[in-house]
């Protein structure tokens, strides 16, 4: 009997303790999620995302902010998310700017193509004259 | 009580696990959504050319949220994962998109390309015709220039030809005059001299086919009008017989008698009276126009 009692002591011990380091503790400080997250705002921003998309990029900037918050808290887990997100969330920003300028040349370009078929057409029915 | 208690514990757990494998595997909106992306871009051709990266993390955080799902965990969690493969997935998209537009890009430059050559050499046509019409313009001016120096020489030469036949330049063109010694006295009939003036005028008028003649006749005014009249008709058309005799079609020749009208000296004296009686022929210009009195 007293074996089998110390038994299930040991795996109770065990178990709570891989409870405890799963969920207790802070974790470590986010530090690569956080200069990830800021490169990300700062690279959307030089690419000019503040006309194409500005929702998008205020948002990677308002997660920024609250992770800095949350880790004044040492909430490390939690901001981590918020810092994953703020770098999707820019990332985004500068994919859709840079798709837009894109569209933007693209259609500045068929623009002047048109404008110069209609001058090329022109002149040769005025030169027929 | 115990022997119950075991069978039904059983049967409990039993259909919990049952439950588990018949139901539905469990479902949240944002996980779907990303996964309706991720399906939607992940055989896209321009995604794999420029979105491969975004994508992979999107499928990895998509199974991850997946597990989390199926494992019953928190859904803010689960959401937070959904959240991350839903933003890759769109960067993926939009990263596809651009470089299909990229392509575009690359197809339009080329058209533009193309079109600035047409036009350049749409334009060097057009110049080098602007530079052939205006050589063949330069000729033709030339050519008239030479036409109108030939046409003027040709004028001169006619003018010469009629000074030598001692035709007078008057304000009515060309005057020749044949004066009363060239006549027989009160007689129509012209003279040797003059005869020899007016075949010289024939042939003029025969080399140069656009010209004619108006033969007018005058007299002083010694005697009846009525006679002087008559005598200047007759004297004008002897001229123009003369004319004819040497080959003038009649219709080059018009004929008028003027009498005593029109003196060009005074008839109180001989000498005036003699320049009055005279046949004066006026000579068309190179088109056949005659100034009329």
């Amino acid at each position: 009997m007293k074996p089998h009692f110390y038994k299930g002591r040991v795996f109770l011990v065990l178990g709570l303790s891989a409870l405890m380091a799963a969920c207790a503790g802070p974790g470590p400080r986010p530090e690569g999620e956080m200069q990830s997250a800021r490169s990300a705002i700062e690279a959307a921003e030089a690419d000019n995302a503040r006309e194409y998309e500005p929702v998008m990029l205020k948002r990677a900037q308002d997660k920024l902010a609250e992770a800095e918050e949350l880790l004044e808290d040492r909430e490390n887990r939690e901001a981590k998310r918020k810092l994953d997100e703020a770098k999707v969330d820019a990332e985004l920003a500068s994919a859709r700017t840079e798709t837009e300028q894109a569209r933007v040349a693209v259609e500045e370009l068929n623009r002047n193509i048109e404008a110069m078929r209609e001058r090329i057409n022109g002149e040769q029915a005025g030169g027929q004259q | 009580m115990r022997t119950r208690i075991l069978p039904l514990s059983a049967a409990i757990g039993v259909s919990v696990l049952l439950t588990a494998c018949a139901s539905a595997p469990p479902e949240n909106e944002l996980v779907t959504e990303a996964r309706e992306i991720y399906q939607s871009i992940e055989n896209d051709p321009n995604v794999a050319r420029t979105g491969a990266t975004p994508l992979r993390e999107a499928k990895n955080h998509l199974e991850r949220a997946q597990e989390m799902l199926e494992e019953g965990e928190e859904d803010r969690l689960v959401e937070h994962e959904a959240y991350l493969a839903r933003g890759y997935a769109q960067i993926a998209e939009t990263r596809g998109e651009r470089n299909k537009i990229q392509q575009e890009i690359e197809s339009a430059k080329n058209r533009r390309d193309e079109l600035r050559l047409e036009m350049r050499s749409a334009e060097a046509r057009q110049a080098q015709s602007r530079a052939q019409r205006a050589m063949s313009e330069a000729e033709r001016a030339q050519n008239e220039a030479k036409l109108a120096q030939q046409e003027a020489e040709e004028l001169r030469k006619q003018m010469q030809e009629l000074k030598e036949l001692q035709a007078q330049q008057t304000d009515r063109g060309m005057v020749l005059t044949l004066g009363d010694v060239l006549f027989d006295l009160n007689q129509a009939e012209l003279q040797g001299t003059g005869i020899t003036a007016v075949e010289k005028l024939a042939e003029f008028m025969k080399e140069y086919e656009d010209r004619r003649v108006k033969v007018e006749g005058y007299t002083d005014s010694t005697g009846s009008e009525a006679y002087n009249q008559q005598l200047s008709e007759r004297r004008a058309q002897a001229v123009k017989d003369v004319l004819m005799n040497n080959g003038v079609a009649s219709d080059r020749v018009e004929v008028q008698g003027y009498g005593e009208a029109y003196p060009v000296a005074s008839n109180d004296d001989p000498s005036g009276r003699q320049r009055n009686r005279r046949v004066e022929i006026v000579i068309s210009d190179e088109n056949g126009n005659i100034e009329s009195r």
